[in-house]
């Protein structure tokens, strides 16, 4: 790499023009590539944890850590022994003074030098620091936390969602990591799949369309160089479902032939290589299992949903969003809830939503194409008598706040929770134009549906306790600025034990394109 | 020594293109499977098509379900050549070896999965070989070999090995075909793994 081109980047990134010198791979070697990126805003850490730290799946004594080594983050192969040992440690303090568990793990290639650690004998409800070592280097210095048993006066958790590395920097992400949360959830379209994009984007994808395992490693690896993503990891244990970008839009995990299924599994390995997820069990990769309850105390019983892996296609009398076996799984956790707030990590709307007043729905990606199901699920959640259900959602790249219907077009059908749709990181949404006309129209169309805003990007954060529950829509001034400031739009309160939602007054005249009240 | 009970397909019920309740060797976690011999005719792989060369009497089939699922855990060996010590020491290789295929031009696949398992039950190795696409059979009814390995890394006990075969748009069906599946350790100089790091 030579200055020459370094400045050529820059100045064809400053025009608008990245279309002209990307994709990055064409005759580049991955530290070649890894420089070009570098020069557009990505940047790593330290070699060989380029990518971070990061943990995951918190419960009372356990939290798994996450670290994967790529001295080059772009490259294909990584120049590494077969299998790497690598240490870590968990302490009490920051210093890592005072240990209380440390071991080492394999970091072996056929899981793209990846170590997943499910620490146990940790004490619940407490903040714990950690960091690896390997090859004589050591990691940054990530902090987690443990879920609580018993009483819990307050919990709260940020949900992230949307993060198209093309249409901004990860300001959000920056957000997240100042932000005094418990956890995070992200709700899916982590990576997106396709090529680059071109025109006056800030960034732009490193190649074409990812297809094969060597190609979604790269990707991931290029969403990885936005330090406010790797800062956001390290500084919470995270959640994850995903969303259909992780392996290609729109997709049912159920369909396709062996050509898309040899992609699928290469898409699911390297999401599993790179996320802090817990795996294991009844379980076996390359078909990682994401859904899962866990509770946080007395106050939260979360729920997260795969609604990828096992649906089938949509608009289908029979069809199936969730899967068989998912489904009968779900419904036997409604049955057994605990009296706590119950939240459904959700990665695609749930609430219908019609055009226009008698219009069609807008996608049947989302549960509108699998109406049946739906419909199901909600009347079990009804008559099973389960209470302070509130639904957490991304896709949308908008957000939106409905009131759940066992029935969304009979207004009399019984309220059973809450959906909160959230902005998106950075994944670009309607215009402003389309937002003003259509926030509107959908808001008539669909009587259950409170607000909606789509002019704005960020997260949410949610905040429980044994009385309310609230969100507060954080956004950013900017997704073209790294360093943007974040500010709450508006907040939306639940109270316990009674269904619907209501917005704060203290910030009821924020500008949104449709308000109900 | 093949770890693999029944990969190859040839014991317990079977024999024709039904479904069987049992399998061998391995836990039915989805689905159908038939274990159909090479003399069934009716379409499905003959002694005469692309296979093993010592491909024994039957063949898995994913049956009549679209996606049926078989799991075989293995132990690794305690001790010997390439038993746990030998395993912690870096010095012991994998391979898996499988036949997968399909039916014609059709799209219907088979995919084997061995993921390598800590003490506690964590993923600490993967190799993937198929589904094999009706492009790379050449449009023609058979299977092929697939191959992979890998070192195992220090700690694994066990190994899941997982069959998928899955059909594709509405036919009845299921023509993921899979035969031959072996997994073998061999013991080997110490190689590839990195002391600890030590800083910490």
């Amino acid at each position: 790499m030579t200055l020459d081109r370094r400045t050529l980047l820059k100045a064809a990134g400053a025009a608008g023009a990245l279309n002209t010198v990307w994709p990055l791979s064409a005759g580049l070697s991955p530290a070649q590539a890894r420089e070009a990126a570098e020069a557009l805003g990505a940047d790593y850490d330290p070699a060989p944890f380029t990518l971070g730290v990061a943990s995951g799946d918190p419960q009372p004594g356990s939290v798994v850590l996450w670290t994967r080594l790529a001295p080059e983050p772009l490259a294909a192969e990584q120049k590494l022994p077969e299998v790497v040992a690598v240490d870590w440690v968990v302490a009490e303090d920051q210093a890592l003074t005072r240990v209380v568990a440390r071991g080492s793990a394999p970091a072996s290639a056929t899981l793209g030098h990846s170590v997943h650690v499910p620490v146990q004998g940790l004490a619940a409800g407490r903040t714990y620091w950690y960091a690896f070592s390997a090859l004589g280097r050591t990691s940054r210095v990530g902090r987690t936390r443990t879920a609580p048993t018993g009483s819990v006066a307050r919990v709260r958790f940020a949900t992230a969602n949307c993060q198209a590395f093309h249409d901004g920097f990860y300001a959000a992400h920056r957000g997240i990591a100042r932000e005094d949360v418990d956890f995070v959830v992200h709700l899916g379209d982590y990576i997106y799949e396709h090529g680059p994009v071109g025109g006056d984007h800030v960034r732009d994808h490193e190649g074409p369309a990812v297809l094969t395992l060597a190609d979604y490693r790269r990707r991931h690896a290029l969403y990885k160089g936005d330090a406010s993503l790797r800062e956001a990891h390290a500084a919470h244990p995270w959640f994850l479902t995903w969303d259909d970008h992780e392996v290609a839009n729109d997709y049912s995990g159920t369909g396709g032939g062996a050509p898309f299924l040899q992609r699928r599994a290469a898409a699911y390995q390297a999401w599993y290589e790179n996320m802090p997820h817990r795996d294991g069990g009844e379980s076996a990769l390359p078909d990682p299992v994401l859904h899962r309850t866990r509770r946080w105390g007395d106050l939260l019983e979360l729920t997260v949903l795969d609604l990828r892996s096992y649906r089938s296609a949509q608009n289908l009398a029979g069809g199936t969003i969730l899967g068989a076996e998912q489904k009968n799984w779900l419904k036997g956790t409604i049955d057994r809830a605990p009296d706590s707030w119950h939240v459904w990590a959700n990665s695609i709307m749930l609430s219908q939503l019609r055009g226009r007043p008698g219009g069609s729905y807008m996608f049947t990606d989302q549960w509108d194409g699998f109406l049946a199901e739906r419909r199901e699920i909600l009347g079990h959640v009804h008559t099973s008598g389960l209470e302070d259900l509130v639904v957490v959602t991304g896709d949308w790249h908008s957000a939106f706040v409905d009131d759940l219907r066992v029935d969304f077009d009979d207004t009399s059908s019984p309220l059973v929770g809450t959906e909160f749709t959230a902005h998106s990181v950075t994944s670009g949404g309607y215009s402003a134009d389309w937002n003003a006309a259509n926030g509107p129209l959908m808001g008539r169309g669909n009587p259950h549906l409170k607000y909606f805003e789509g002019n704005r990007y960020g997260y949410d954060v949610h905040e429980l306790t044994p009385q309310r529950f609230t969100t507060r829509m954080r956004v950013v001034a900017d997704r073209r600025d790294p360093l943007s400031p974040v500010t709450t739009l508006t907040s939306f309160h639940v109270d316990r034990g009674r269904t619907g939602s209501y917005e704060d007054p203290a910030t009821k005249g924020s500008p949104a394109q449709w308000r109900r009240d | 020594m093949n770890l693999v009970v029944n990969g190859d397909a040839e014991t317990g019920p079977g024999g024709t293109d039904a479904p069987v309740a049992t399998v061998t060797g391995w836990r039915i976690t989805q689905g159908a499977p038939a274990l159909i011999a090479y003399s069934f005719g009716g379409g499905y792989p003959t002694a005469a098509d692309p296979g093993p060369d010592r491909r024994g009497s039957r063949f898995f089939g994913g049956g009549n379900a679209p996606r049926t699922a078989l799991v075989q855990d293995v132990a690794l060996p305690a001790a010997g050549a390439t038993g746990h010590a030998a395993i912690d020491a870096g010095r012991v290789r994998y391979a898996v070896e499988a036949w997968l295929g399909g039916y014609a031009t059709q799209e219907d696949g088979a995919r084997l999965s061995v993921e390598f398992r800590d003490a506690r039950g964590t993923p600490v190795a993967l190799s993937v070989l198929g589904p094999v696409t009706s492009g790379e059979r050449g449009g023609r009814t058979g299977l092929l070999k697939r191959t992979a390995g890998a070192q195992a890394p220090p700690g694994a006990r066990t190994a899941r090995l997982l069959l998928v075969l899955t059909r594709t748009g509405s036919g009845a069906s299921n023509d993921g075909y899979a035969d031959g599946i072996s997994l073998t350790l061999t013991a080997s100089a110490a190689t590839g793994t990195t002391p600890t790091g030590g800083a910490l």
